[in-house]
């Protein structure tokens, strides 16, 4: 990339300004678009609800995104996610709730709901690192099987006698305070998903955890060479993204006021894509945290700006694909013209 | 592993010889579920256990959404030599090949809410169904909307005599959301009100989807949207959080939004003023009616059920129908209670 920098003349670097940073330009471009045809997406409140959506998202995004730069993949999760919406909702509906799934559950302190939903995220990271490190399972298989199994153990969690599968409701107001309160007149939901974000880039830039990340993904062989652990690394990384799912869940839930089995079905794909709009190589080595949140933004203003501008469901669809391909088409010609 | 085997089989004699004191009276009925895990024919399933103790012998069958499974499962009910059979299809246009070899056998068939088509249910004398007419979800929903915008002229927040409404639909391609978007606003135009859709959207039954939705329409239609309509409850209390997330339920500013189902979250959500209404799709008289049908068919009398009267397939009261319809159940602030 260090050559792209050396810029020949004003007019080039300004081209390939706009190249390095395509990603951004379309974000803006589409903000620019859905505004000037419908003003009310430029308001304040829907700017900021965008962003309140787009935290859940990227912290998932963040989660995968470490692991799709070590070549990995991980389609568990979004039913980790929700297994950890659903555990973290089990442990924080309020005592008068007449519906509650553990009848004789007494008040939690605040901390636990979110502790066992990052627990439960932490353990199926650990579960598909290992996986993948120490039986050499295909990343893309093992992650496929563990959403399977994930889904059958949250729908196991909740179907209990004498309700059956049911949604679980009825949250306390301080656990759905942390998803839709403000701290200092911002959004928590945006604080937090800001410090993660801050904690991923420290990780990925100035840890040894994160260069043995790029080194794996870019050439596995060579990072085993020069002595990089390839299964510690794997089961770190994996982990670190489990743990995040975990997080993104027990916000979904406070977010969302409630959690039921299917919650976070498909959205691995939803964060995958993001990070590949955001420039995440899925053949390893390549993909920065700015590009991540980028990607996630992309989708999410795509999300709220077609329904602002009444889109039909079914096209809301097509545009959505046509638009991850275009950016992620538009991206590649840095490499291309590299050649 | 030897060990566990010789416990299973232990397991199994005791239980075995447990049934077998029931089993001098009570006839034994084979019942399949389209799929355990769906929380609806739970409380189905839960309603036809309770109803069966101490009357008949159940075996229960987890279809799992699989309908070559639940041929086979009926293979072994007749084999077994069961009095009746109380069948939740998981395909229904297949339900051919099930009443012919109930028929083969003799053995009376009641089929339970999902629908098979009426002329699949000629061919067979003692084929019988018990379930709800779909529509009725959507014209109660739109009946609770029209009450309130009658009682409350308030609600017209822009004077012009007609109804703006949002929708948020379930998945388009199902039948259920399809009637409950079609029927709904219907029965609020039948009650003489007029009415204009701003935007309908899918959120697929989903909560969150629903509440981004709903969220991005409160921006597009900032103080023009009068009522949400949506397909179930999970898409209305989304609807909700949305809405409080923009100052809705506090200071006077209020929104009617119905759904259907009556999930313990949708009870709570009346409870406390934030859901208008609701409609329950009666689980437990849907199960209770399948239990009385197949347990009076069991023991060689005329079908008979405590719940509704026998009908024919369009509804009408009929002695000789061959179809049980369970009414739906309007849930407000007026009866919530009830079904907590």
């Amino acid at each position: 990339m260090s050559t792209l920098a050396r810029a020949e003349g004003p007019r080039r670097s300004i081209a390939e300004l706009a190249s390095k940073n395509a990603i951004v330009l379309v974000l803006l471009g589409l903000v620019l678009v859905i505004g000037a045809a419908r003003p009310s997406f430029l308001n304040p409140e829907n700017l900021v609800n965008i962003l309140r959506i787009s935290s859940v998202r990227a912290i998932i995004a963040l989660g995968v995104g470490g692991i799709l730069i070590m070549r990995g993949t991980d389609l568990s999760a979004g039913r980790t996610v929700g297994f950890a919406a659903v555990v973290a909702a089990s442990l924080a509906q309020r005592d008068d709730y007449a519906s509650k799934l553990f009848k004789d559950l007494p008040m939690l302190p605040l901390l636990v709901p979110v502790l066992a939903a990052l627990g439960v995220g932490l353990l199926v990271g650990l579960l598909n690192g290992s996986v993948v490190a120490f039986l050499k399972v295909p990343p893309f298989i093992a992650t496929l099987g563990m959403m399977v199994i994930v889904y059958g153990a949250v729908s196991l969690y909740v179907d209990r006698p004498p309700m059956g599968a049911q949604p679980l409701g009825g949250l306390r107001e301080d656990f759905t305070n942390i998803g839709t309160g403000d701290t200092l007149t911002i959004p928590n939901l945006i604080l937090i998903a800001a410090l993660v974000t801050l904690v991923t880039y420290v990780i990925l830039n100035r840890t040894r955890l994160g260069k043995n990340v790029y080194a794996i993904g870019g050439n596995p062989e060579a990072a085993v060479v020069s002595g990089v652990s390839v299964w510690r690394n794997t089961l770190l990384v994996y982990a670190f993204g489990g743990l995040l799912y975990g997080l993104a869940g027990a916000l979904l839930a406070a977010r969302t006021g409630g959690a039921t089995n299917n919650y976070g079905q498909m959205y691995e794909l939803d964060a995958i894509a993001a990070c590949v709009i955001g420039g995440v190589s899925t053949s390893g080595g390549i993909g920065t945290v700015g590009g991540m949140i980028t990607g996630v933004l992309i989708f999410e203003v795509l999300n709220n700006g077609l329904v602002v501008l009444g889109v039909s469901a079914y096209w809301q669809q097509i545009v959505k694909g046509i638009i991850i391909v275009a950016a992620v088409a538009i991206d590649i010609q840095k490499y291309v013209r590299k050649r | 592993m030897k060990r566990t085997v010789s416990i299973l089989v232990a397991l199994v004699l005791v239980l075995s010889v447990g049934v077998g004191m029931v089993a001098q009276t009570a006839p034994k009925i084979g019942v399949c579920i389209y799929k355990f895990d769906d929380t609806f024919m739970s409380y189905v399933r839960n309603t036809i256990e309770t109803a069966a103790k101490g009357k008949a012998i159940l075996s229960v069958q987890d279809s799992m959404y699989d309908q070559p499974r639940q041929n086979d499962q009926v293979d072994q009910f007749l084999v077994e030599g069961m009095k009746s059979l109380a069948i939740n299809m998981v395909d229904p246009s297949a339900v051919s090949v099930l009443i012919g070899k109930a028929a083969k056998k003799k053995v009376p068939l009641v089929l339970f809410n999902r629908e098979p088509a009426a002329a699949d249910m000629a061919k067979y004398a003692m084929a019988y169904y018990v379930g709800a007419k779909a529509q009725e979800s959507g014209t109660m929903e739109g009946e609770i909307v029209a009450d309130y915008w009658k009682k409350n002229p308030s609600a017209d927040l822009n004077k012009d005599g007609v109804l703006q409404y949002v929708m948020l639909i379930g998945d388009p391609s199902n039948t259920d959301a399809k009637y409950r978007t079609e029927f709904s606003i219907k029965a609020v135009t039948a009650a003489g009100i007029k009415v204009q859709k701003l935007a309908e959207d899918t959120a697929m039954w989903d909560r969150p989807k629903a509440q981004e939705k709903m969220a991005a329409w409160l921006t597009a239609y900032a103080g023009k949207i009068e009522v949400v309509f949506a397909n179930n409850d999970d898409m209305a209390l989304g609807a909700i959080e949305a809405l409080k997330a923009a100052g809705y339920f506090k200071d006077g500013k209020y929104m009617p939004v119905v759904g259907v189902d009556a999930t313990p979250p949708a009870l709570d959500a009346l409870e406390q003023g934030y859901l208008l209404g609701t409609v329950l799709n009666d689980a437990k008289r849907q199960g209770l009616a399948t239990f009385e049908l197949a347990y009076s068919l069991a023991l060689g009398k005329p079908a008979s059920t405590t719940v509704a009267p026998l009908a024919n397939a369009d509804g009408k009261p009929d002695p000789k129908g061959k179809y049980v319809w369970v009414p739906y159940v309007k849930v407000t602030k007026d009866n919530y209670k009830a079904f907590k």
